[in-house]
């Protein structure tokens, strides 16, 4: 049963190497994100040396690390429903013995498999080169860092998933898409920590998923908090991810019914 | 193998009155509007049939293909295949369905062909022994080997069909649903499925339906027509039996050596043009060659021809244009 999921997330990899022009041009982005987040960031500690608990190179860790978070937080399944259900394809896809949002997943896992030589590892090397070493503060803690950017990594697919079955009403999604990937970087600290935020907002961005696919596991890496407070988000974390996979079923099931309905 | 029962299709349509005051209108209160697209179907299909499915535009045919290859939900009845009900049984049910959509590929754009192929190989959990058999056996119809190296993104419309012909019985599917096929295909790879159609017939006793405009691929392909319009089953049987019902007659092409063209009593002149008269008689009544001998005693023939009935002539009729 997993077999086919493999071969699939396989066979992306295959199709991942084909754009290369892609690749290139987010690792170029990424290093111009990291390069102006870095310069901002210490002018901003001029004559400083702790802003909220942090030190600045702590901040320019997390400058690095978010960058790479970024690449493996790419996520493909909304176009990917567009396009399937622009083209109609949905229909025959459905005719497979294969959950087709299944597939979709193991889509995007491929996809950052091949990502993880194409973007993670130039990326890394060049933050480093040009801003620091993009060391961990307390490397006990990498349990916990690891388990955490899988849970954000989940966040991240499902809210994405969410957002992409808009398309089944809505068909074209494209202006949408780009407005929740920019939200989402705002909302989740991963280019300002929310600890920057006034209060009231901070609590507000607590109550919802996003700072838990960013800003945790980056605070993790950081060493900003203790292992305790660590665990008690983290459960906050685990909360949301039942509460969007319950939400994603729910309306994967209501979705292919009503494609069933309706015709592709 | 597949039963029809009562099969109905109801689409809401939402319909905006022109205008503004239609389009405000319409956000207050939307007008709904309900599409019976397909009125009580019944029919049943048996193993290793080619069946063929005509009609006009928008008749029915895809949204009829669609509900008994189980990709739609009847509004009402339902469609059997070997005694399962497709809506209810759907995961079990699609490993015996293969479909080939005209317009819609299912190979993957940027793979290579084979590579779409051993996806599918793992999709449907197909052992390498079988896969090998299966593609070995397709490769002799429709020479696809060749392309196996080649990116999808890169074949030709005819080279795509065949490739999806391929897709869609690498799991031998007991039965295959075409819509409408050889849309936009020339004339070699119209052969070439037609071809396929009856080998796997022939070879694997796959059970055909196909929806098609090209009346070559139902004379050539199908012993059985279902001719639907407008959601309603108009014809169903063997293709010669309903052109002898509907048109059970024949024309008669007679030229003469002057304008002058004798009438018959067992037959009926419809039209003349100069030396040329056409008489359209009943086969079952008389025969041609009666008809010309007894013509030949007023008049001096000077050639005949006699026009049988074709398929575009019972569609023209059926349909009502």
């Amino acid at each position: 049963m997993l077999k086919k999921y493999l071969y699939v997330i396989k066979t992306q990899i295959i199709r991942s190497m084909a754009y290369e022009f892609n690749v290139y041009g987010n690792i170029i982005m990424q290093t111009i994100i990291m390069i102006t987040s870095a310069y901002f960031w210490r002018a901003l500690y001029k004559g400083q040396t702790m802003v909220g608990d942090v030190d600045v190179d702590s901040m320019l860790t997390y400058v690095i690390m978010s960058s790479i978070l970024s690449v493996l937080f790419i996520t493909n399944v909304e176009r990917r429903i567009q396009n399937s259900v622009e083209k109609g394809t949905v229909a025959t896809d459905l005719m497979k013995p294969i959950n087709v949002f299944g597939v979709y997943f193991a889509e995007d896992i491929g996809n950052i498999i091949a990502l993880v030589f194409q973007n993670i590892l130039p990326i890394f090397i060049i933050g480093s080169l040009m801003i620091k070493l993009p060391t961990m503060a307390n490397p006990k803690d990498i349990p916990l860092f690891i388990i955490s950017v899988i849970e954000s990594f989940l966040i991240n697919w499902l809210v994405a998933a969410l957002f992409g079955m808009i398309a089944f009403t809505a068909v074209n999604i494209d202006a949408l898409i780009q407005v929740k990937k920019h939200l989402l970087r705002l909302l989740s600290g991963s280019i300002i920590p929310i600890w920057f935020f006034p209060v009231g907002v901070q609590k507000v961005l607590e109550g919802l998923p996003f700072v838990y696919i960013y800003q945790l596991p980056l605070s993790i890496y950081i060493g900003k908090g203790s292992s305790v407070e660590y665990l008690s988000q983290m459960r906050i974390q685990f909360i949301w991810l039942v509460v969007l996979s319950v939400v994603f079923f729910f309306v994967q099931n209501k979705v292919i019914r009503k494609v069933m309905v309706q015709g592709g | 193998m597949i039963d029809v029962e009562n099969l109905c299709k109801d689409y809401v349509l939402k319909s905006k009155e022109p205008g503004l005051k239609g389009a405000m209108k319409g956000l207050v209160k939307p007008n709904h509007k309900i599409i019976h697209a397909v009125k009580d179907l019944s029919f049943h299909i048996d193993t290793g049939e080619i069946v063929g499915f005509i009609g006009p535009n928008g008749a029915g045919k895809s949204t009829t293909i669609k509900m008994m290859s189980g990709i739609l939900t009847p509004t009402q009845g339902q469609v059997l295949i070997d005694g399962r009900n497709i809506s209810k049984h759907r995961k079990e049910v699609v490993k015996d369905i293969g479909v080939v959509f005209g317009q819609r590929s299912q190979l993957n754009w940027d793979l290579r062909l084979g590579e779409s192929f051993e996806l599918l190989k793992h999709i449907y959990q197909i052992n390498q022994k079988e896969y090998d058999k299966i593609l070995d056996e397709l490769d002799q119809i429709l020479g696809i080997k060749e392309l196996l190296d080649k990116p999808v993104r890169q074949m030709s419309l005819g080279q795509r069909v065949k490739g999806d012909l391929v897709a869609s019985m690498i799991h031998s599917p007991k039965v295959l649903f075409l819509d409408e096929p050889t849309i936009g295909l020339d004339v070699s790879a119209k052969y070439a499925l037609r071809k396929f159609i009856k080998e796997i017939n022939k070879v694997r006793h796959t059970t055909v339906i196909l929806t098609t405009h090209d009346l070559g691929d139902i004379q050539e392909l199908c012993e059985r027509l279902i001719v639907i319009n407008n959601g309603v089953l108009m014809e169903d049987g063997n293709l010669s039996e309903i052109v002898d019902r509907i048109a059970p007659y024949k024309t008669l092409v007679v030229e003469y050596y002057d304008e002058v063209a004798p009438e018959h009593t067992r037959c009926k002149l419809i039209a003349q043009d100069g030396n040329v008269a056409k008489y359209r008689f009943m086969k079952n009544d008389v025969t041609a060659a009666e008809i010309i001998a007894d013509l030949s005693k007023e008049k001096t023939i000077k050639d005949v021809s006699i026009e049988e009935t074709g398929i575009d002539d019972i569609i023209k009729i059926v349909y009502g244009a």
